[in-house]
């Protein structure tokens, strides 16, 4: 039997609190198409980041082999160097410089101390036409599509004399056209010798062009199958894998009251792209009711409540009425106002100002109540301050410590603590428990048995399929913008809600 | 922690303490009555300006044109009055509207078309400029006709009388002393957690005797200058704004993290165009003191003045991206550039050396804010 081009034994990778990998083992063939399946948060990033240089040697236990030798990587020209290239999600283009410019960044072919144009844009031309790309080398890449800007990395890559290419969730921009052209080269490269590491969460793709398929749950390496031998259900089936616990206290509502919040054909698009991000999505919200919003990464459960909060995009087409009356026209103040909060999943971006106290963020959305004549009365803010303080138990010696000193759990309270003061009927929680502690995320839960016992309704997003199964009575899926399935309690199975997130109907479990 | 907090605060009285005594043994009349006197004028220029400038610094904002301003409606008001014939007192506001309607409109230019407020005030240090000179035709306008005295001339002349200045002192000593108190009781009956009463009596006694000490040394030479009420009453202010509105607090929020404002449902625009305006009205103030002081408009009113006033404000803790910095800080930043520029001129340093000492002071500050900073 061969050596493997790439090995890894016993990978271990700690974060503060956190084992993002666990005794990770995967070996890669030469000339393969490998692929790694695993639901959000399984580990698949870090993988990748320890077999790029990313995370250098020696932040990890275990071992790394390349063609069966120890490799200790220090940075991401070490890797390069022994032949693996990781295309990212995120582009390393720079968009103002041709396509040459950038095929060759860093690498620039030199005559003199100056650089060769005529070589580099010669050796470009060869580069792309071997590749079957009609573009010009001086084409500047802010100029192409991100299916083109795809396989420009592809192209600098295989000029850096890559063996190994690690493609991370290469095609979640692409239309269906583009990823077939994607999947035609790769199998090219296949031919040609060149091993594959393919990530990608449409499972459809990974058993179109792949040979193998290595699992990863929780951050350790499940099994590895001979994709000719498997099934997708099997493939979920393992990357599932977990039973839910008691730990999800969800007391439903006794009685669903009138609805608080209605979405009716909501297209929108958002940023600068023109596709629109969010299609056709329709739902309810009801007085006591806990809606999960589920979905795999970039399936726009952020971009809906960032858009139904007024922060981000721009509609083309849908109704939404809040408290009975149409609420088309959203402003974060005016969100405030009528009732609809939102906290955000990332507290340091969007949740607080972290070089001051508690106190400063917790009012900071609700002074005006504090407000007469023009002066904040220092005395009621403290007061409500202080009572919100020690309703959600932020463990901090006073109000008045500043908030970039507490722990992710305390932090989280914060952000809840300034949403939940204005006296919001519908609270938006993105990742509510992200990145903190079980104790915290209990009394999470217990803040949103609370609110829905007093009648407000709560719109839970989470990437962790039992929390959301745990406490929602009701889950949409979002599935690339679009509502891939709704379920409510009682037919949540993960097999069914991971079908719909990744765009498979299981007509068994798919409510009309 | 609590060490390095000691030096941090302790840092710049004592600075303004050495450079002061430096000063004082090269030339005993540096703390004589007279100098200190104009170095009070000289301050309330340089704070008053400074003062509205750390409001847009504290949304993590940046203000260039403020220098070029002072000098173009410090003009506008002289040519109305010298040229057109105006009552001072209608020339100048009429200048002050100009001044809020400019900022207001840079404002609006650095939000609405989100132009960085850098090249926005870059341009109008230009732009004021250019137009301050055609509004005085690159000649010299007083800000009075003949040797009549009207409010504009008197803004850098007029001194309280010596009772009056004690009077006012007692007042604000009193005041202060009022409000401490009721603050105190208010906070009492809330059940809120209360300051030790020795520190309140201290910091009271010890802002009371400043005053006094500020009074008696202007009393004797010729009372307390008009321009230090004018800084006063911008001080009071724009602690009030900064730290007991919701627009202060606003301001803090949007340098401190401006997304965060932004989602906390704050009306980030209307906050920022309304710090820009208020920057117009302490242009305004400095402007036309500064005028008043050199007696007439020039083309070189306000020249740098920018850079002092954001020197001020750096040396003060005003943190350049925003979100930290305080009026005492400020004040006392202000006190330290004035202190430096007095002094040399005292000392007759050679004009390219105090170039050269301006930069280097300002450079150190912002050093010190990026070493600092945020630790």
């Amino acid at each position: 039997m061969n050596t493997p081009i790439l090995e890894t034994r016993h990978l271990t990778k700690r974060f503060p609190g956190v084992i993002a990998l666990n005794d990770v083992c995967f070996n890669l063939m030469e000339g393969e198409i490998h692929a790694l399946c695993g639901e959000n948060g399984a580990g698949k990033s870090t993988l990748i980041k320890l077999l790029s240089g990313i995370h250098r040697h020696g932040s990890y236990e275990g071992e790394l082999l390349v063609k069966g030798k120890v490799v200790a990587f220090r940075n991401i020209r070490d890797a390069e160097r022994s032949g693996i290239s990781v295309i990212t999600q995120e582009f390393a283009l720079v968009d103002e410089l041709s396509i040459a410019e950038n095929i060759f960044l860093g690498r620039e072919p030199l005559r003199h101390g100056r650089i060769d144009w005529l070589t580099m844009h010669e050796r470009a031309r060869g580069l792309l036409s071997d590749f079957g790309l009609d573009l010009s080398s001086e084409t500047p890449v802010k100029d192409l599509g991100v299916g083109h800007k795809q396989l420009v990395e592809i192209v600098r890559a295989m000029d850096k004399k890559s063996r190994v290419l690690v493609l991370d969730e290469p095609t979640a921009a692409l239309s269906d056209q583009e990823v077939g052209v994607l999947l035609d080269h790769l199998r090219r490269l296949r031919a040609a010798g060149t091993t594959c590491v393919y990530i990608s969460h449409k499972l459809e793709e990974v058993f179109a062009i792949s040979d193998r398929i290595t699992i990863l749950r929780d951050g350790s390496s499940i099994t590895t199958l001979d994709t000719k031998g498997t099934s997708i259900p099997i493939v979920i089936k393992h990357m599932v894998g977990r039973e839910i616990s008691d730990l999800f206290p969800r007391k439903p509502s006794l009685g669903i009251g009138r609805v608080l919040l209605s979405v009716r054909d909501l297209t929108c698009t958002i940023g600068s792209c023109d596709k629109p991000l969010l299609n056709d999505i329709s739902f309810e919200l009801h007085e006591g009711e806990v809606l999960g919003l589920g979905g795999l990464m970039g399936a726009g459960r952020t971009e809906l409540l960032m858009h139904l909060f007024g922060a981000w995009g721009e509609r083309l087409t849908g109704k939404v009425r809040l408290g009975g009356k149409p609420y088309d026209y959203p402003t974060p103040p005016t969100s405030i106002r009528s009732g609809l909060v939102l906290a955000s999943e990332d507290r340091r971006r969007y949740g607080l100002t972290i070089d001051q106290s508690i106190g400063f963020n917790l009012s900071l959305s609700s002074i005006h109540s504090f407000t007469h004549w023009g002066k904040i009365s220092a005395a009621s803010e403290y007061l409500r301050n202080q009572q919100l303080f020690e309703q959600l138990r932020v463990k901090a010696p006073g109000q008045t410590s500043i908030v970039g000193g507490l722990s992710g759990g305390n932090q989280q309270k914060v952000v809840l603590g300034k949403a939940l003061m204005t006296g919001p009927s519908v609270v938006m929680l993105d990742e509510p428990t992200r990145g903190i502690d079980v104790g915290a995320k209990l009394e999470v839960y217990e803040l949103i048995n609370a609110l829905t016992a007093e009648g407000k309704a709560v719109i839970l997003v989470s990437s962790e399929l039992p929390e959301l199964m745990g406490m929602s009575d009701r889950i949409l899926m979002l599935c690339e913008g679009r509502i891939g399935g709704e379920f409510v309690r009682g037919e949540f199975t993960q097999e069914a809600l991971l079908a719909a997130a990744m765009g498979r109907k299981q007509t068994s479990s798919v409510a009309a | 922690m609590k060490s390095k907090f000691a030096v941090k605060t302790l840092i710049l009285p004592i600075a303004l303490i050495a450079i002061c005594t430096f000063f004082t043994i090269q030339e005993p009349v540096f703390l004589g009555a007279r100098n200190l006197t104009q170095l009070f004028i000289e301050f309330s220029m340089i704070a008053t300006l400074a003062l509205g400038v750390f409001m847009v610094i504290l949304t993590g904002n940046i203000d260039l044109s403020v220098g070029s301003g002072v000098g173009l409606i410090g003009g506008i008001a002289a040519v109305l009055v010298f040229d057109q014939g105006w009552s001072a007192p209608l020339a100048m506001l009429t200048a002050l509207g100009v001044a809020v309607l400019l900022w207001t409109l840079m404002g609006t230019l650095i939000v609405k078309q989100r132009i960085p407020s850098f090249i926005i005030t870059l341009g109008g240090l230009l732009v004021f400029k250019g137009l301050f000179w055609l509004v005085i035709h690159n000649s010299t306008v007083p800000v009075a006709r003949g040797d009549e005295d009207n409010l504009y001339s008197s803004l850098t002349t007029y001194y309280l009388p010596s009772v009056a200045g004690l009077i006012l002192a007692g007042l604000v000593s009193i005041g202060l002393a009022t409000m401490a108190f009721n603050s105190r009781r208010a906070r009492r009956s809330h059940h809120l957690p209360l300051e030790s009463a020795t520190l309140s009596t201290a910091r009271w006694a010890g802002i009371t005797a400043a005053v006094f000490t500020v009074v008696i040394i202007c009393n004797n030479f010729r009372g307390v200058p008009l321009s230090l009420l004018i800084l006063s009453g911008t001080a009071a202010v724009v602690y009030f704004l900064t730290r007991h509105t919701p627009f202060g607090r606003y301001l803090y929020a949007i340098g401190g993290n401006e997304e965060a404002a932004i989602l906390s449902g704050i009306n980030v625009h209307r906050v920022l165009i309304g710090a820009f305006s208020l920057v117009g009205v302490a242009v305004a103030l400095t402007g036309f003191m500064t005028t008043a002081y050199s007696g007439a408009a020039t083309t070189t009113v306000g020249d740098l003045m920018e850079l002092d006033a954001i020197a001020a404000c750096v040396i003060g803790g005003t943190a350049l991206k925003g979100g930290r910095g305080s009026v005492w800080g400020v004040l006392i930043g202000a006190l330290i550039m004035t202190a430096l520029l007095n002094g040399m001129t005292l000392l007759a340093v050679a004009p390219e050396m105090k170039f050269i000492a301006r930069g280097t002071v300002l450079a150190l500050a912002v050093w010190m804010d990026v070493r600092f900073g945020n630790k």
